[in-house]
């Protein structure tokens, strides 16, 4: 996993430039600027925005402040979702910067949850590195650790610091040298198409019989529609670790380049050789043909780009990768 | 995916049928509702309760009054385990939606609700907090992010209140299996619900313990009169329960919903 830091390191500086913007019923006693800020993709929208925060109340009388929340073309924004999710999935299709609107008033309280304080959002990220154990480890190396190594896991994201946060996380990433991954594979699939928020189903990363399960294998088992050839879908994009798929030479259908591997075996198409090239900040190609857990250095792990968390896939329709 | 686990997806949708298959008959309310794409789906009740303000007195429950309290059992016929003898006007009336998932990353069931005002107004997660049980709130205070925190639902996507399952598996391991021991069929869903229920005010009435033993096919006339509390000693329930911090004195109301038995004896106040 070592050879895999510049990319460890890439994902975890991936940043997206925003354009903070108040909402233009809030009441404000002069007129407030647009905000500027990179967000790191790795974060939460709570995390990262005291300035924002303090930059819109300036011009605002506090009768009128109450919990701050983010919205995005009428999205209320989830806070809890890692924020290159929340791009990944509403905005990645349109120009940068990404334009976030600013609110004061009216939470919406059917669709978000209250955010009072960092302790909330320590919470949420500590339960998710620990659900995630629980997938890989049956939690016993996150129970293993003392809370002053859970601290540092949220400290380092908290302050950003890359080094502290991978000591602790590099034992979450560990497996038996007998095993050949980890229990399961600890992924969600996230979808704007459907009620529910996304798919989270028990993996393997090996096959009854010993083969390496690939993406493409999980993507049939627990996504079938992403998959069936003769169907328009909501196709697999990318979020942390930012998983784009690669795609065919004919322009980036999910189905064409499954007929590829299909009857070809496991092959790069052209364009997908290109994307491998060049891709954006924060993200990183995966192909079908990758296994979803190896330790062998010429074939990409899908398990060591892991930022704190489940691997987290996006699926949105239409647009080419 | 694999049912090798104890306790995995399919098992549990079959203790949530039998356990409904009870509800139906006792009126109790419990359905199943199936996701849109009917890969999975959860077990739901929605019930209203009046909050303060009110005199209702509680069979069973000692000068503790409990702040919330169920409004329709004083419509119903009085079951065995709960009598409101009487109530004063209504001050506000809250709907509490109560919803079972499985969680497959835990392998165990998961307790999601919500409470509004009739209005649609949520209640605020400090109040959820003020009208826990007495016997859990210490352990609240403590860590409160740690048991009872805001999430997003998995199925319906909305904000929800959860009693977070880390710690399930320690408590109901003891009681599961004790009960191969003694070849006594549970309902890990009856078990567990009836241990969760009460820190959340939702309480199970005793008829599902008695449906439980009276199904047991493979167990002797003898073997239905045995209570749960007498088989096996109370200690060893209660370790894993004194995380949540219980207070030593648990309310009578309490031990009644969360251990079933046939028979609710002084064995247990030993």
């Amino acid at each position: 996993m070592t050879d895999d830091k510049d990319v460890l390191r890439d994902v975890w500086f991936g940043r997206i430039p925003t354009c903070f913007t108040l909402y233009q019923d809030e009441i404000t006693e002069r007129e407030a600027e647009p905000y500027y800020l990179l967000l790191p993709r790795v974060s939460y929208l709570t995390l990262v925005t005291d300035k924002v925060k303090k930059h819109f109340q300036k011009v605002m009388r506090q009768e009128d402040i109450s919990e701050i929340w983010f919205e995005y073309e009428g999205t209320p924004l989830k806070w809890h979702y890692p924020i290159g999710l929340l791009f990944d999935l509403l905005a990645s299709s349109s120009a940068l910067p990404w334009n976030i609107t600013v609110h004061f008033k009216s939470f919406p309280e059917k669709d978000l949850l209250h955010c009072p304080s960092k302790d909330v959002i320590e919470a949420h990220f500590m339960s998710c590195v620990k659900e995630a154990d629980a997938l890989k480890h049956k939690s016993q190396v996150i129970n293993e650790m003392q809370k002053k190594d859970h601290k540092q896991l949220w400290m380092g994201l908290q302050n950003d610091r890359f080094d502290q946060f991978w000591a602790i996380n590099r034992k979450l990433m560990e497996y038996p040298a007998e095993e050949n991954g980890f229990r399961y594979i600890p992924f969600r699939i996230y979808q704007t198409t459907t009620e529910r928020p996304f798919i989270q189903k028990l993996f393997r990363p090996v096959s009854t019989d010993g083969q390496l399960h690939t993406l493409g294998d999980l993507l049939k088992e627990v996504c079938p529609s992403a998959v069936a050839p003769e169907v328009p879908m909501p196709e697999v994009c990318s979020w942390l670790p930012t998983w784009l798929l690669a795609s065919s030479a004919e322009g980036s259908h999910l189905p064409s380049l499954w007929r590829d591997w299909e009857e070809d075996g496991p092959r790069l198409s052209q364009q997908g050789a290109e994307n491998r090239r060049n891709q954006s900040p924060g993200t990183e190609t995966l192909f079908w043909d990758q296994v979803v857990a190896s330790d062998t250095e010429n074939v990409l792990c899908l398990n060591s780009r892991d930022h704190p968390q489940i691997h987290r896939m996006v699926g949105r329709s239409g647009v080419g990768l | 995916m694999e049912e090798n686990e104890f306790f995995g997806e399919k098992t549990f949708q079959h203790y949530c049928a039998e356990f409904i298959k009870h509800s139906q008959k006792i009126g109790d309310g419990w359905e199943w509702r199936a996701s849109k794409d009917c890969s999975d789906g959860y077990m739901c009740k929605t019930h209203f309760q009046v909050k303060n303000g009110t005199a209702v007195s509680h069979q069973g429950t000692s000068a503790h009054v409990q702040t919330f309290l169920p409004v329709e059992e004083a419509l119903d016929p009085p079951l065995d385990d709960l009598e409101v003898t009487e109530t004063t006007t209504a001050a506000e009336v809250i709907k509490y939606e109560y919803h079972v998932l499985y969680s497959c990353s835990y392998q165990v069931p998961v307790l999601y609700f919500r409470a509004s005002f009739l209005d649609g107004r949520p209640l605020a997660l400090k109040d959820i907090w003020e009208g826990v049980h007495e016997c859990y709130k210490m352990r609240l205070l403590q860590g409160p992010w740690d048991t009872i925190t805001q999430q997003e639902h998995p199925i319906l996507g909305q904000p929800f209140f959860v009693l977070h399952p880390c710690k399930t598996s320690e408590f109901m391991t003891p009681v599961l299996k004790n009960s191969q021991k003694i070849n006594r069929n549970v309902n890990y869903i009856t078990s567990w619900l009836s241990m969760v229920g009460p820190a959340v005010g939702l309480n199970l009435p005793l008829s599902y313990a008695t449906a439980a033993s009276q199904d047991e096919g493979n167990v002797g006339g003898q073997g239905k009169k045995r209570s749960l509390c007498s088989t096996f000693p109370v200690a060893k329930i209660l370790e894993p329960l004194l995380h949540l911090a219980m207070s030593p004195l648990l309310a009578p109301a309490f031990i009644k919903s969360a251990f079933i038995s046939d028979r609710l004896d002084t064995d247990l106040f030993v």
